[in-house]
């Protein structure tokens, strides 16, 4: 076990590290840095202005070595400019050129610098992340106890109008993307020119304009059911109908077993069997699939980040990537391929260990 | 004129839609009377499930098919009318002449373009691309899959790496890198166009060669009717006046809408590698059946095997997941066209018009509802036709 | 005491023109203002002469301290002479102040420099910097430091240095670094500038938003470090794309103060929700913030529907549909090369409607020259070729063009994107080909002047023949038309030599029939502008050019 999790992990750092070698090229093609010195520099800047401003920061070196400085295997080349300026990624303020340490990349720890927020990569990301996961807890709080509820009630007796409703209702919401969930429901509950706020307010049933807010930039320092509650519910629901399909495949086929048809000769109560034998052992599957969600749920994330502007790091991936933010976009790829490997990696130990007829080899 | 009332925009509508419900009823017809005859498509009208599956993907097909022969469209999709901007449904037309049809069924949106007629016809756009992006992504998968999965080892571990690395990509991220202008003028769509492209002509020509290697006249007859359209179809596709492939000149007679080809190519390179890996997974279990070790000691070469012993009696799964998939592209095409990367601006895909409409939602809630709602019944249809699919090809 | 002139001088002879020729309705209220001040001539004393009666400050109605919390963009700071964004402006204007402020009504008033008179030829300007005006770190503003800013100023090769631009009349065309002699401190509070030519634009020019006025011993790049100012404000907090807080700067006594100027609130607040109007509302409706940057199209009426008081104020900013006429397609044709061609654009395009849909009709329809009647030398009876679609496409076909296939280029935002896919929609109907084509803004900019057909937002400028000088004179950097006509040039010098106003019209009507008549461009309709407030705050109305003036917003009283 201990040498597979190790062969994963060197699996992992070659994957980053080739990723990060892709995101690296394309973000460093020509064009690319031209725009780069364009929106950093001045809008309206001339073809030899860019140059210049291109040089001066060391972006014209080949790319290998550009790559090698990021990663910290190449020393990093300080350039000085005519009027005392000075340039390179190692350089810090109060500290001499000369005391300035020759290397300086991920693998020193140092992410590098935003050059669209002009921060440390490292704190940018660790700050967005946390207001990610915190969106994300909501969202797994939600969307993993009613999609395994769903999943259960329908897997529970297969067939029935129980389970044809609620099958329909986790089909319904798999085919409903963020984008037009989210829509809707800041259409139906976050704008005051709707009927149904409308109505509520004219009953003073509600507080403000509106049941809910359409925008969570305020649950960022403080997030409350008002503000919150529009942008979880609609990652949850795309997610939801998936896990509950794989529930209701995983009841339903625990509940034609041997042992809970034994059971039910014996005259245990249907509610007790669901409960006490079925239960557990038709969560198996949801587990593995709920792992590989994760991931997956990214794309729902920056899609309801930019639709209710919640700051989070699905917002810091498109401000990165719309600036081609070279640094901070290779940061933001390589916590997104951690989380991409590791949910992998522990929904395969997971169902290792809760299926024993597969052996890790 | 007055106002139609939502009675009248629902008939005015159905009128509109009669050829639609035309074909919808021969299609069944003739399905349902030849059921037992058709195989795993006959089936499919044993399920309910399956059959409002069927009917609501058929519903979308036929108004693309349709719309784009200008049978169903009540105005021009990119005209503007002053005066008609954001203007609810049923409105009749300002200064409407004899042969213009006289309201807009489900109102102006923000440019005063008729809704009705960019919901209809942005079903052509989403009904030609989704599936044929997956079809692509689907030759892609299976021509690496089924090698990889039945000979396994170093080519194995190799493109299992690959398809993994563009898996650990956030999808967003990689549109970002692809789809700027930036990138398109370096060319580098058109250079995964040439390689990704190619994956049909060798798909096909494996395909025929292996099974009628015995029959060289037959072969070459076969190869030469395939391949040739499809090497000019390749060829006249990824040539581009004025970008970095261009050396055809005037020989090019097909060039699809700019932007077009670089989503098409993104949205294949992003479904491939999933579909590796369940092509793979599903050769990986089947090669171990007996009659592909039958088929083995017969002397049948690898090849013969994968495509005419393995692919048959993987398509099951498959035949599955490609609903599903074209549900899950036709989404990926909206959040294109969400984030505006891509598809051609005033486009009346659903994604791109959904993305214009939600700006003014909070006043006009009827020009973003509408594409919302054909989107989510077209994936809605796809995902029941895969579940009809899925429980009918279980009973085998 | 009242005096004539802001540094009591005799009035400027020029000054005491312009109010003649105003009084005879040669010239307008606002270019005579604009004009007459920045000539030196005190405000009171331009609409005394004018004989005009000078609007109330609303300061009245303010109260003393608050919060407000207004939706912007909150970019990165630089150094501010490359600011190219009046975002940034916004909050370094916390503690950086200007020399000169331009306000809405057109006129230019003394702010750090508390005057300034100008010689009989505009080649000479001295300014009177105001005494007792204090840094934050409590040194005394003096004419050294200002002198240390016109020479940043004048740095031509500094990158993204857009200041040189505008104090060209005292940078050396060589060195492209101020001329020796030019920037001469008088004494302590005296500082005159020595031009090598005369410019009647520089007061506009040290007015605008880059401007702004920085200590020596503060790092230019770095600006929140230090923020050694004059203004009365700090920044508490800045983080890009989310949000800055500007704080009164309580150790610091402001100038202002004592002056009367206000500054009244205490803590203001950028708020980021990005450039899509529609969180701006939800913004709104969810009480998070109390006024927002810029309002734009459709969204003036929605603001109006949430009861938020409304600031409009025509301008002359626009947009432009132009082709470049030195634009070649792949086959190498130069596209545009053909009057008629252009000719037949502009005609098949009905300005009106181009302003109900692209820009929810907000502001006047235009005459596609690029004048207007925001100009004083605007001649109204020069007017477009007429709207004839019919006509237009058999002019194309004349010139053999019936069925090119035009690709239209434009920005991917509101008004300006739909301006254009109204232009395109209108060329369809007339029965020409047009393929559109929109580009994100991060990368629209990167080959603005050469899109063979593209839509370029303009801003106000004051003088009529400001604009038609930077991007319509043959060979200027932002001669985006690529359009040359030694006619129109020798026309436009012509109108800047002339003081009398309608002289200056006559030849004005000139060049408007030659911008017409050669298709330069569509130039469909002069916008207004607008900016939404909450109830219960007073003086945050939108400023023609965009300028914060920060100690003008209050809590009402």
């Amino acid at each position: 076990m201990g040498l597979f999790i190790l062969r994963r992990l060197g699996v992992m750092i070659l994957t980053a590290i080739c990723l990060t070698f892709i995101v690296f090229f394309l973000t460093n093609l020509h064009p690319n840095l031209e725009k780069l010195a364009k929106t950093q520099g001045e809008m309206r800047m001339s073809d030899e202005q860019v140059d210049r401003w291109l040089a001066n920061r060391g972006y014209d070196q080949p790319l290998p070595i550009k790559y090698g400085e990021w990663l910290g295997v190449w020393p990093s080349k300080i350039i000085e400019v005519d009027d005392g300026r000075a340039y390179g990624r190692c350089l810090q303020t109060g500290v001499s050129i000369a005391d300035t340490p020759r290397f300086c990349g991920v693998i020193q720890g140092d992410w590098g610098f935003s050059t669209v927020f002009k921060d440390e990569v490292s704190s940018i990301v660790a700050t967005r992340l946390s207001l990610t996961g915190k969106l994300m807890f909501w969202v797994m709080m939600l969307m993993i106890p009613s999609a395994l509820l769903i999943g259960v009630l329908a897997g529970m007796r297969e067939g029935s109008r129980t389970d044809r409703s609620l099958s329909t209702v986790s089909i319904i919401t798999t085919a409903t993307p963020e984008y037009v969930s989210g829509v809707i429901f800041i259409a139906l509950f976050a704008a005051s020119a709707s009927p149904l706020n409308q109505w509520l307010a004219s009953m003073d049933w509600i507080e403000g304009r509106t049941l809910f807010k359409g925008t969570a930039t305020s649950a960022m320092e403080n997030a409350n059911f008002n503000n919150f509650f529009l942008p979880v519910l609609t990652i949850s629901l795309y997610g939801m109908g998936y896990i509950a399909r794989m529930t209701r495949a995983s009841m339903a086929e625990v509940m034609t077993a041997q042992y809970i048809r034994t059971a039910r000769l014996k005259g245990v109560s249907f509610p007790k069997i669901v409960v006490k034998h079925a239960l557990r052992n038709a969560l198996i599957a949801p587990f593995t699939v709920i792992m590989l969600q994760i991931p997956w749920l990214l794309n729902g994330v920056v899609i309801v980040e930019t639709l209710f502007n919640y700051k989070g790091f699905g917002w810091v991936l498109v401000q990165a990537a719309g600036n081609n933010d070279i640094e901070l976009l290779l940061g933001v790829s390589v916590v997104s391929v951690i989380v991409v490997l590791i949910t992998q990696l522990i929904s395969d130990i997971g169902y290792v260990y809760l299926n024993p007829r597969i052996s890790v080899s | 004129m007055e106002p139609l009332s939502w009675g009248g925009i629902f008939a005015g509508m159905f009128v509109q839609l009669i050829p639609v419900w035309i074909a919808l009823i021969v299609t069944f017809t003739v399905s349902i009377y030849y059921k037992r005859k058709l195989g795993l498509y006959g089936k499919l009208f044993d399920s309910t499930i399956g059959m409002i599956g069927f009917a609501l993907v058929m519903f979308w097909v036929f108004v693309a098919a349709l719309g784009s022969m200008d049978m169903i469209l009540t105005h021009d999709p990119l005209g503007q009318v002053s005066g008609m901007k954001n203007k609810l449904p049923g409105t009749p037309l300002r200064g409407a002449q004899d042969g213009d049809y006289a309201h807009y069924l489900l109102g102006g949106d923000n440019l005063a373009r008729d809704i009705f007629s960019r919901v209809m016809s942005g079903a052509t756009i989403v009904i030609l691309i989704a599936p044929l992006a997956t079809l692509f992504a689907y030759m892609v998968g299976i021509t690496l899959g089924l090698p990889a999965g039945y000979f396994g080892g170093k080519f194995d571990t190799l493109l299992s790496f690959v398809a993994n690395l563009v898996l650990a990509f956030p999808v967003i991220l990689l549109f970002y890198l692809l789809v700027t202008p930036e990138i398109v003028n370096t060319g580098l769509p058109q250079y995964m166009a040439i390689v990704l492209f190619f994956f049909p002509l060798i798909f096909f020509s494996v395909l025929i060669n292996t099974r009628l290697k015995q029959q060289p006249q037959k072969n070459v007859i076969w190869l030469c009717a395939v391949l040739i359209p499809l090497a000019v179809m390749y060829v006249v596709t990824i040539n581009a006046p004025s970008t970095k492939i261009d050396i055809l000149g005037s020989l090019d007679f097909f060039n699809p809408a700019a932007g077009i080809l670089v989503v098409f190519v993104s949205v294949v390179f992003v479904n491939s590698p999933t579909v590796f890996r369940i092509v793979r997974g599903l050769t990986l279990d089947i090669k171990q059946r007996d009659y592909v070790a039958a088929a083995q000691t017969r002397g049948e070469g690898p090849w013969y095997i994968m495509l005419w012993e393995i692919l048959p009696n993987a398509r099951g799964p498959l035949i599955v997941d490609f609903c599903l998939r074209i549900g899950y592209t036709t989404i990926l095409l909206g959040t294109l066209g969400f984030f505006g990367l891509g598809l051609p601006p005033e486009s009346p895909d659903w994604g791109s018009t959904i993305n214009d409409g939600r700006k003014l939602l909070s006043i006009y809630l009827h020009p973003a509802l509408p594409p919302a709602f054909a989107l989510l019944s077209l994936v809605l249809g796809l995902n029941l036709l895969a579940d009809g699919l899925r429980e009918e090809s279980l009973r085998d | 005491m009242t005096h004539e002139t802001i540094n009591g001088k005799p009035v400027h002879s020029a000054a005491k023109m312009y109010a003649d020729e105003f009084k005879a309705g040669l010239l307008d209220r606002r270019e005579f203002l604009t004009r007459a001040s920045a000539l030196g001539v005190a405000t009171s004393a331009i609409y005394a002469m004018g004989g005009l009666t000078q609007p109330v400050h609303a300061a009245a109605h303010a109260k003393q301290g608050g919060t407000i919390r207004m939706q912007m963009e909150v970019r990165a700071l630089k150094d501010p002479r490359t600011w190219d964004w009046t975002q940034i402006a916004f909050v370094g204007n916390g503690w950086l102040e200007y020399l000169v402020e331009y306000d809405s009504d057109g006129s230019f008033n003394g702010w750090l420099a508390e005057s300034w008179e100008v010689n009989a030829d505009a080649t000479q300007y001295t300014f009177n910097i105001r005494k007792g005006v204090k840094w934050n770190n409590g040194d005394e503003l003096t004419a050294e430091h200002i002198a240390y800013n016109f020479d940043r100023w004048a740095e031509g090769e500094a990158e993204g240095n857009s200041m040189a631009a505008r104090v060209d009349s005292i940078v050396d065309p060589e060195t492209k670094k101020a001329i020796d002699g030019a920037i001469e401190v008088v004494d302590s509070h005296t500082l005159r500038l020595n031009l090598r030519q005369p410019d009647i634009t520089l007061i506009p020019g040290i007015a605008d938003y880059p401007a702004a006025i920085m200590h020596p011993d503060d790092n230019p790049e770095d600006l929140l470090a230090n923020q050694i100012g004059t203004g009365a404000y700090k920044n508490d907090s800045h983080e890009v794309g989310v949000k800055s807080v500007l704080v009164r700067n309580e150790g610091h006594d402001w100038w202002g103060y004592a002056e009367g100027k206000g500054a009244f609130l205490d803590r203001i607040e950028f708020i980021d929700y990005g450039t899509d109007p529609s969180a701006w509302v939800a913004a709104a409706e969810s009480d998070e913030i109390d006024t927002i940057y810029e309002n734009v199209g459709d969204f003036v009426s929605v603001f109006d529907s949430i009861g938020w008081n409304k600031a409009e104020l025509a301008t002359g900013s626009t947009i432009v549909v132009r082709p470049n006429q030195a634009a070649t397609d792949a086959d190498g044709k130069v596209i545009f090369e053909d009057k008629r061609v252009r000719q037949a654009i502009a005609m098949c395009v009905d300005n009106a409607v181009l302003l109900e849909l692209g820009n929810a009709g907000q502001g006047v329809p235009a005459e596609n020259c690029h004048v207007g009647p925001v100009h004083p030398e605007h001649d109204a009876s020069v007017t477009r070729i007429p709207h004839d679609p019919a006509k237009a496409y058999a002019l194309m076909e004349e010139a053999g063009m019936a069925d090119y296939e035009f690709e239209l280029h434009s920005i991917d935002d509101d008004w300006r994107k739909n301006t254009t896919d109204a232009v395109a929609a209108q060329m369809r109907d007339a029965g020409m080909k047009v393929k559109r084509t929109i580009l994100p803004g991060s990368t629209f900019w990167n080959d603005w002047t050469k899109y063979a057909f593209s839509s370029t937002n303009w801003n106000h400028r004051p003088l009529g023949t400001q604009v038609l000088g930077l991007a319509y004179k043959s060979g200027v950097a932002w001669n985006e038309f690529a359009w040359s006509n030694a006619e129109f040039d020798a026309l436009l010098d012509e109108a800047n030599s002339i003081a009398d106003a309608a002289k200056r019209r006559e030849v004005m009507g000139k060049i408007q029939a030659i911008v017409i008549e050669e298709g330069v461009t569509i130039q469909p309709y002069w916008r207004s502008i607008y900016r939404h407030t909450r109830p219960g705050f007073v003086g945050t109305d939108i400023h023609i050019a965009y300028a914060s003036q920060l100690y003008k917003w209050a809590v009402e009283a």
